[in-house]
């Protein structure tokens, strides 16, 4: 089966700057990736040749078997969305009127809003779990509320691979759960996710797959427990583990923790 | 998990918490439009009948259906004076404030108008070159100053965007201050050329009420051609209205949205600038409606630029009659500068709006 999302030996530079170098990885249909690596190593990067807002300087970004240079800017929106980190909106817009606007791909210049386009925002709220903020303002929103609201925006795009970037930044441990919880229904309702993390703590048990970014190195995938190892850790992340034994200790309690 | 389940018990989608008012926005959308389009009409029909000259509502109505100017004073008044005035401050407030709309949006700044991107500065170097040294040019029945206005904006604009455009791209930033650069350094070059003019007289007045601005009573010829580019202007701007609103949740956003961003920029700074370069053909440099009409109509309907777009259109019309009938009304025989009227008028009333919103206005 061709793979969803397919980098072959993409490379990114800005300009003199190289951030990826020969990065190769696929993501299946049906997959709950989780993306790691240390800060700057092109994470976010990564993610935006994956929703097409960068091109790629060498290498070919795929979906569902076609080049995404291929694809034309509205056709792979219609395939791909990233909910960004940083996220700022000015003026008073409800959360109901920001969703509407991941309905950009499918309106044509001068057409309206149709039923299609109503249902989607509408499954998009629900699945997110904000309908009841519809008519709130979202710069009034707690972060946990926008980080929501944000994915209700991705969803509303229809996509077969949604992207998310650091969903869990600035949420406390509760909200943090709570987003995973719907990551986790997203992923049941068959939305295939790839999902940068900072918090490996966060993976095991919901995320089915793991890709790791590391300077210099080839990008590894594999199983959560296959990957989030002391050994692989210590070496990406540059940083012994071993000698922070309460590190240890916490990294061992989540590889325990069933799904 | 009890977090689950608190989340599922929650009012269904139909079921609409914090409404405004009893009936739906989309109601009160419609009935705010509906209302305005009345004003509108009552303003022009009124204002059409004020003046040196009183022309009753009965016989303004009773000309303009049966369409065809009798040889009466008052009918000549009416077809050859007073509508076409009223007809341009429309048009001139329609394109001001719509064009404000547009840059305010574009450059997420409160404090853009329709001048934002140098067109003001354009337009006094055009006019003044019109004045001074092309004084018997004429072009589909607009003067030199006329013309070489329109020419003047629109050529700025074009150099600013050209001046602006850093490696294929246009950072909204360096396109603002370029054009704040641009418009200054084309201001002072006018203010030189009446400094240079000899006769210090007679121009330099008419180039100074055209600066602050000054609705001429236009031809219909005129009329028709500023009409007619407004009028598409207005139209191109719906789609950009939605534009709008995808590019204010960031370029970045947009862009991952299928939309093309730096092409949109241009659709509408081309848009806004040529509706702004016709409108001060019409009335020179009027300032303030550009600024604070829009402002009112977010305080009053929220951020929805698709919305914003027709009740920005009809309000700003509405406000640049009232104070061009009072411009020259108040103080008749003679005019007072409608720039001057539309602070005076515009400015309590819009910080009326601000200071009632019960929200802080967020921008």
């Amino acid at each position: 089966m061709t793979p969803l999302l397919q980098f072959v030996d993409v490379s990114f530079s800005y300009q003199q700057h190289l951030v990826l170098n020969d990065v190769s990885f696929s993501i299946e249909a049906g997959e709950c990736g989780a993306l790691i690596g240390p800060n700057g190593v092109g994470k976010t990067t990564l993610l935006r040749l994956a929703a097409g807002v960068l091109a790629c300087s060498r290498g070919t970004v795929s979906l569902a078997g076609r080049g995404l240079h291929a694809l034309g800017r509205g056709e792979a929106a219609r395939l791909v969305a990233l909910v960004p980190q940083r996220f700022e909106v000015p003026f008073d817009f409800t959360v109901e009127q920001i969703v509407e606007q991941g309905r950009t791909p499918y309106l044509g210049l001068f057409a309206g809003f149709k039923h299609r386009d109503r249902q989607a925002v509408e499954r998009a709220l629900g699945l997110a779990d904000v309908t009841s903020l519809r008519n709130r303002i979202f710069n009034e929103l707690s972060g946990g509320e926008r980080q929501r609201v944000k994915i209700a925006l991705g969803l509303a795009q229809e996509p077969r691979l949604l992207l998310l970037d650091e969903p869990t930044q600035n949420l406390d441990l509760g909200r943090q759960l709570e987003l995973l919880d719907s990551i986790h229904a997203l992923h049941k309702e068959g939305v295939t996710i790839l999902a940068a993390m900072h918090d490996l703590q966060l993976i095991p048990g919901t995320f089915s797959s793991v890709l790791l970014l590391e300077p210099d190195q080839e990008a590894r995938k594999g199983r959560p427990a296959d990957i989030l190892r002391p050994d692989i850790l210590e070496r990406a992340f540059d940083c012994p583990l071993r000698r922070h034994p309460k590190l240890v200790s916490e990294n061992q309690v989540t590889l325990e923790k069933t799904p | 998990m009890e977090t689950e389940i608190a989340e599922k018990i929650e009012p269904p989608a139909s079921l609409r918490a914090d409404r405004r008012l009893g009936f739906s926005d989309r109601a009160l959308f419609i009935l705010i439009v509906f209302v305005l389009f009345v004003a509108l009409a009552v303003v022009l029909l009124l204002s059409a009948g004020m003046g040196a000259t009183r022309i009753g509502l009965r016989e303004v109505l009773g000309s303009l259906l049966h369409g065809h100017r009798s040889q009466s004073t008052d009918s000549v008044i009416l077809f050859d004076i007073r509508l076409p005035r009223v007809f341009a401050s429309a048009l001139v407030g329609a394109a001001l404030s719509v064009a404000g709309l547009l840059f305010q949006g574009l450059f997420r700044n409160p404090m853009a108008d329709p001048y934002v991107i140098g067109s003001s500065g354009g337009a006094a170097l055009g006019a003044g070159i019109g004045l001074f040294l092309l004084p018997r040019f004429s072009f589909l029945g607009f003067g030199a100053t006329a013309t070489m206005a329109f020419i003047g904006s629109v050529a700025t604009i074009a150099l600013v965007y050209w001046l602006a455009r850093i490696g294929g791209r246009v950072p909204v930033v360096t396109l603002l201050l370029a054009g704040f650069a641009v418009s200054t350094m084309l201001s002072y070059s006018t203010y030189f050329l009446v400094v240079l003019d000899d006769n210090f007289g007679l121009r330099t007045r008419v180039l100074a009420s055209w600066l602050t601005g000054v609705i001429a009573v236009p031809r219909w010829s005129q009329l028709e051609v500023t009409a007619l580019m407004i009028g598409c202007g207005l139209i191109f701007c719906f789609p950009l209205a939605r534009r709008l609103n995808t590019l204010a949740l960031g370029e970045d956003y947009a862009r991952q949205v299928g939309v093309q961003v730096e092409r949109t920029h241009l659709a509408i700074i081309l848009t806004g600038s040529l509706i702004t370069a016709a409108a001060v053909s019409l009335g020179g440099v009027i300032s303030f409606v550009g600024l604070i009409v829009p402002h009112m109509a977010r305080l009053v309907l929220g951020p929805d630029h698709v919305r914003l777009l027709p009740v920005t259109a009809i309000a700003g019309a509405i406000f640049l009659v009232l104070a061009d009938t009072l411009a020259r009304t108040v103080l008749a025989p003679s005019e007072i500068p409608v720039g001057l009227l539309t602070a005076f008028i515009g400015g309590p009333f819009f910080l009326y709006l601000l200071r009632r919103t019960r929200r802080e206005y967020a921008f």
